[in-house]
C-alpha cells in the first residue's frame, strides 16, 4: 500500500526533494547539481548509482554535464574591462558571468542565450556557450539573468524544471484526465498497473489509457482502433443492411416493398434473405427454418468474429454503466435509513456487494477484447497449434461464462434489493446471497487471472503481454504524498469530499466558527474536535464511507457454505 | 533582433584573411543575408572548385545557428545533390554561439575533406561512397569540373552575353552575382523568372 502517489501542482517539488537529498547527500553535490545529475539519469538514482559505482565519479559528472568550480577559477577578473568573445563588446568585469566550467561571457550574451534555450524547450540541460563545453550552466544563474528581462520566461524555466520530474521519469505520468486535473501519478514498484489518481479518473499506468486489464496495452490499442474503424460502419451495415445472396454484398433497402434487388441484378426477399421471384411472398417465407449452412468468404467470418467479441464486450460496458447509477441509490437509501426508523441499518454488504459488482463487470467485459486477440490471428497467429488453440480457448470460455453468469446474479439481486416494498426475511436473504456471490465471483477472477497469466500469456514465446494483476479490491487510488511525520490523516482528510467539511462547518452550531481564516484549515481543527467529541453516527458513517476504500471484501470463507 | 555590429565584425575579420580559403560577401544591402565562398580543398576530388554558399541569419543569430545551404551543385555524402542542404552537426544543435560564420565555413571545407557516409543527408550518394568509392571519386570530380570550376571569363563578358540574350542588365547582373558568377545557373534563374 502506499506505492501510488499522486503527485499535484502543490507537491511536485515535495515529491523530487527525497530523490534530491539522496544524491546530495551520497555524492556530496550541491541541490543544482543533484537536479542535472538526476534529469541526465531521468530521474532513476538507482542507475545513477550503478554508473557512479562503475565508472568513476568524474566520468559521472562529465556525461551529465557536471563541473564542480575549482575555487581559483572563479577568482575576480583582473582587469576592470573584458572583451566579450561572442558580441566582441568591450564589458565591465562585473557585467561577466563565469560559470562552473569555467568559461566567461557578458550578461546579456548569457541572457539571449538562455532566452533562446528557453523558448526552444530545452530549459532542462541548457549548455555553457563556448563550442563542445558540456557544462550545464547553473540553474541560479539562468533563474537570475532571464528574470531581469523576462520574468515569466524566468517563471516558465523554473516549472519545465520542476515538471523535469514528471516529464523524464518513468515512474511518473501526467494523469491523462480532460480537462487536466494537474496531477501526475507516481508509481513505485511495477509499472504495469491500474490506478486511480485522485480526480478520480482511473487509468492504465503503462499506457495512460483507460484500464483494460486484462487485455495488454497493445490489445487494447489494437482494439480501440479497431472499434473505431469498424464500428460506425459494422453497426450501421447490421443494422440497415441485409447480404445479397448471390453476391454477398451489403443491400440497403431503399423503398417499402420487400421485395428487392441487389444492382447485381439477384433478387431477393427483405425477410428471409432468400432469392426469390414474383411469386416467393406465398411461399414458405414466413416459416422458421434453421439458420442454413451459408458460404461466407474470410472476411465476412472476420466480421462476424469481430461482432461476437465486440457485442458482448459493449453489452457489458453498457451494463456497467446502468449499475453505476446504484450507487447514488445506495447512498439515498443510507441517509433514509440513518433519518427514519428503519428496522436495517447496516448496508455495507450492500455497497461491497456493488463494488464487486462494477470490479468483475469490468474484468468480464475486458476478457472479450482478450479473447478476441488471444485466439484470433492478429497477434499469436503461431505461437499456439490450433488445437492447442481451441483447447485453451474452451478452457477461457468455461471461465469466463461461469464468471459471466454469476455476475448477472449478482446484479439481479443487488437490484432486487433496492424495491422499497421487500420484507426483511427476504432482504436478509438477499444479503446472504450477495456475500456468497460477491466471494464466488472475485474467487472466479483471480482464477481467470491465474489462467490468462500462466497458461496463456505466460506462455508466449515470440513476445511478451503484460497485463495489470487482478486486484480485489480494485484499482488502487493514489495516496497524496506527505513530506515527513506530517501526518498522512490530514493528507487524506484532504482528498475527501469538500462537501463533507462543509455540512460539518453548518452543522459546528458556531462552536469552531469563531475562528475565522481558510476553510480548509478550519475544517482541520473541527473535524478532529467534533471527533472527539463524539460526533453523530451519521456523520461518522459518512466519513468512513469517504476516507475508506468504500469496500472492503475480505469477506469471511465460510459465508460460502452456507449457500 | 540580428547582432549587426558582430556581424560586420566577422565580415571584415573573415576577409581580411586571405589564406584561408573562405570568403563571406554581402548578397543585397541586408546583412542578414551573406554568400559565403570555399575552395575544394587540394587531395580531394572537390580540388580546383569554387564552391558557393548562401547563407542566412536568424534574428537571434549567433545565439541561434546560421542556416547553410550550398549554392553550387555538389556530389557529397552529407550535402543533398537535389537542393545543397547540407547535415552538419554545428550548424544545428552542436552550434555554440562562441562560433562564427568563418568558423563554420571552414567546417564545411573540412566537411567536403572528410565525409561522414554514416550520416548521410543524401543516401544515394552515401550508398555509392561506401559502395564503389571509384565511381563516387568519378562523379564528384565530375560535377566539381562542371559545376564549380574556376570563373574562366570575365565578368562583363558574361553579363554582355546574357543581355544579348533580352535580359535587362540591372537585373542580369544581380542574378549573376547571386549565382556566385555562374554563367549557366544565372542562366537558369533568368528563364524560370
Amino acid at each position: 500500500m502506499g506505492w501510488i502517489k499522486v503527485i499535484t501542482k502543490e507537491s511536485l517539488l515535495v515529491a523530487q526533494r527525497e530523490d534530491l537529498r539522496n544524491i546530495m547527500d551520497l555524492l556530496e553535490v550541491s541541490e543544482k547539481h543533484a537536479r542535472t545529475l538526476l534529469i541526465h539519469h531521468r530521474w532513476d538514482a538507482d542507475s545513477l548509482l550503478a554508473v557512479f559505482l562503475e565508472k568513476e565519479r568524474d566520468r559521472l559528472f562529465s556525461e551529465a554535464g557536471v563541473t564542480i568550480a575549482e575555487p581559483n577559477v572563479l577568482a575576480p577578473l583582473q582587469s576592470s574591462q573584458v572583451t566579450c568573445n561572442i558580441c566582441n563588446e568591450d564589458v565591465s568585469a562585473d557585467a561577466v558571468t563565469t560559470m562552473d566550467c569555467g568559461h566567461g561571457f557578458c550578461n546579456n550574451c548569457w541572457t539571449e542565450h538562455f532566452i533562446v534555450k528557453i523558448n526552444d524547450g530545452q530549459s532542462r540541460r541548457i549548455r555553457c556557450m563556448f563550442y563542445k563545453c558540456n557544462t550545464i550552466c547553473d540553474e541560479a544563474i539562468v533563474r537570475n539573468l532571464v528574470s531581469a528581462k523576462h520574468p515569466d520566461l524566468a517563471e516558465r524555466f523554473d516549472r519545465f524544471l520542476l515538471e523535469s520530474y514528471i516529464e523524464d521519469n518513468h515512474k511518473v505520468k501526467w494523469c491523462p484526465s480532460v480537462p487536466h486535473c494537474g496531477n501526475a501519478i507516481r508509481v513505485d514498484g511495477d509499472g504495469y498497473c491500474e490506478v486511480e489518481c485522485s480526480c478520480g479518473l482511473q487509468f492504465c499506468f503503462s499506457c495512460s489509457a483507460e484500464a483494460h486489464s486484462p487485455c495488454s496495452c497493445l490489445m487494447w490499442e489494437l482494439w480501440v482502433k479497431k472499434c473505431r474503424d469498424e464500428s460506425e460502419t459494422v453497426n450501421w451495415i447490421t443494422v440497415n443492411t441485409k447480404p445479397c445472396p448471390r453476391c454477398l454484398k451489403p443491400v440497403e433497402k431503399n423503398g417499402g416493398c420487400n421485395h428487392v434487388r441487389c444492382i447485381c441484378g439477384q433478387d431477393f426477399c427483405w425477410l428471409c434473405g432468400c432469392a426469390a421471384d414474383q411469386h416467393h411472398a406465398r411461399s414458405s417465407c414466413g416459416s422458421y427454418k434453421e439458420e442454413r449452412e451459408k458460404k461466407t468468404g474470410q472476411a465476412k467470418r472476420d466480421l462476424f468474429r469481430y461482432m461476437h467479441y465486440y457485442n458482448r464486450y459493449k453489452a457489458h460496458t453498457d451494463s456497467l454503466k446502468l449499475e453505476s447509477k446504484l450507487k447514488k441509490a445506495i447512498q439515498d437509501m443510507e441517509t433514509i435509513s440513518d433519518s427514519k426508523e428503519f428496522s436495517i441499518k447496516d448496508f455495507s454488504w450492500l455497497t461491497n456487494g456493488l463494488y464487486r459488482l462494477f470490479r468483475s463487470r469490468r474484468v468480464l467485459s475486458y476478457s472479450y477484447p482478450f479473447a478476441f486477440y488471444m485466439f484470433g490471428d492478429d497477434l499469436f497467429k503461431d505461437e499456439m497449434t490450433p488445437e492447442e488453440r481451441e483447447l485453451k480457448q474452451h478452457l477461457f470460455e468455461d471461465l469466463q461464462q461461469q464468471l459471466g453468469a454469476n455476475v448477472e446474479k449478482l446484479s439481479h439481486f443487488i437490484e432486487e434489493s433496492f424495491d422499497e416494498f421487500l420484507q426483511v426475511d427476504r432482504i436478509m436473504g438477499i444479503r446472504m446471497q450477495v456475500i456468497n456471490l460477491s466471494a464466488l465471483i472475485d474467487n472466479l477472477c483471480k482464477k481467470m487471472y491465474e489462467f490468462i497469466e500462466n497458461d496463456l500469456l505466460g506462455r508466449l514465446e515470440r513476445v511478451t503481454h503484460n497485463i495489470a494483476p487482478y486486484e480485489s479490491k480494485g484499482v488502487e487510488r493514489a495516496s497524496e504524498l506527505s513530506d515527513s511525520w506530517d501526518s498522512d490523516d490530514s493528507l487524506s482528510m484532504k482528498t475527501c469530499n469538500v462537501d463533507s467539511y462543509l455540512q460539518w462547518d453548518s452543522s459546528a452550531n458556531g462552536a469552531g466558527s469563531s475562528e475565522s481564516g481558510s476553510p480548509t484549515d478550519d475544517s482541520f481543527d473541527q473535524s478532529s474536535s467534533l471527533d472527539e467529541s463524539g460526533c453523530s453516527s451519521r456523520k461518522r458513517a459518512k466519513k468512513e464511507a469517504l476516507d475508506d476504500p468504500p469496500f472492503n471484501l475480505n469477506l469471511p470463507a465460510e459465508g460460502f457454505d452456507k449457500n | 533582433m540580428l547582432d549587426l555590429s558582430r556581424v560586420q565584425k566577422e565580415l571584415v575579420d573573415c576577409n581580411r584573411d586571405k589564406s584561408s580559403g573562405v570568403s563571406i560577401d554581402l548578397v543585397g544591402d541586408q546583412l542578414s543575408h551573406l554568400a559565403g565562398t570555399i575552395s575544394g580543398p587540394i587531395g580531394t576530388p572537390y580540388e580546383g572548385g569554387v564552391f558557393r554558399i548562401d547563407i542566412r541569419l536568424p534574428d537571434g543569430y549567433p545565439f541561434e545557428p546560421p542556416k547553410m545551404q550550398f549554392v553550387t551543385k555538389v556530389w557529397h555524402p552529407n550535402i543533398s545533390s537535389q537542393n545543397g542542404a547540407i547535415c552538419l552537426d554545428i550548424l544545428k544543435d552542436q552550434w555554440s554561439p562562441a562560433l562564427t560564420l568563418k568558423t563554420a565555413l571552414l567546417s564545411l571545407q573540412a566537411l567536403l575533406s572528410a565525409p561522414e557516409p554514416d550520416d548521410p543527408q543524401d543516401a544515394v550518394v552515401a550508398q555509392q561512397y561506401l559502395r564503389d568509392y571509384p565511381t563516387f571519386l568519378g562523379t564528384a570530380r565530375y560535377w566539381t569540373e562542371a559545376f564549380a570550376r574556376r570563373v574562366s571569363i570575365g565578368t562583363e563578358e558574361k553579363v554582355q552575353k546574357l543581355v544579348e540574350m533580352g535580359f535587362p542588365e540591372a537585373l542580369v547582373r544581380t542574378t549573376l552575382e547571386n549565382a556566385g558568377g555562374d554563367e549557366n545557373m544565372a542562366l537558369e534563374k533568368l528563364c524560370s523568372g
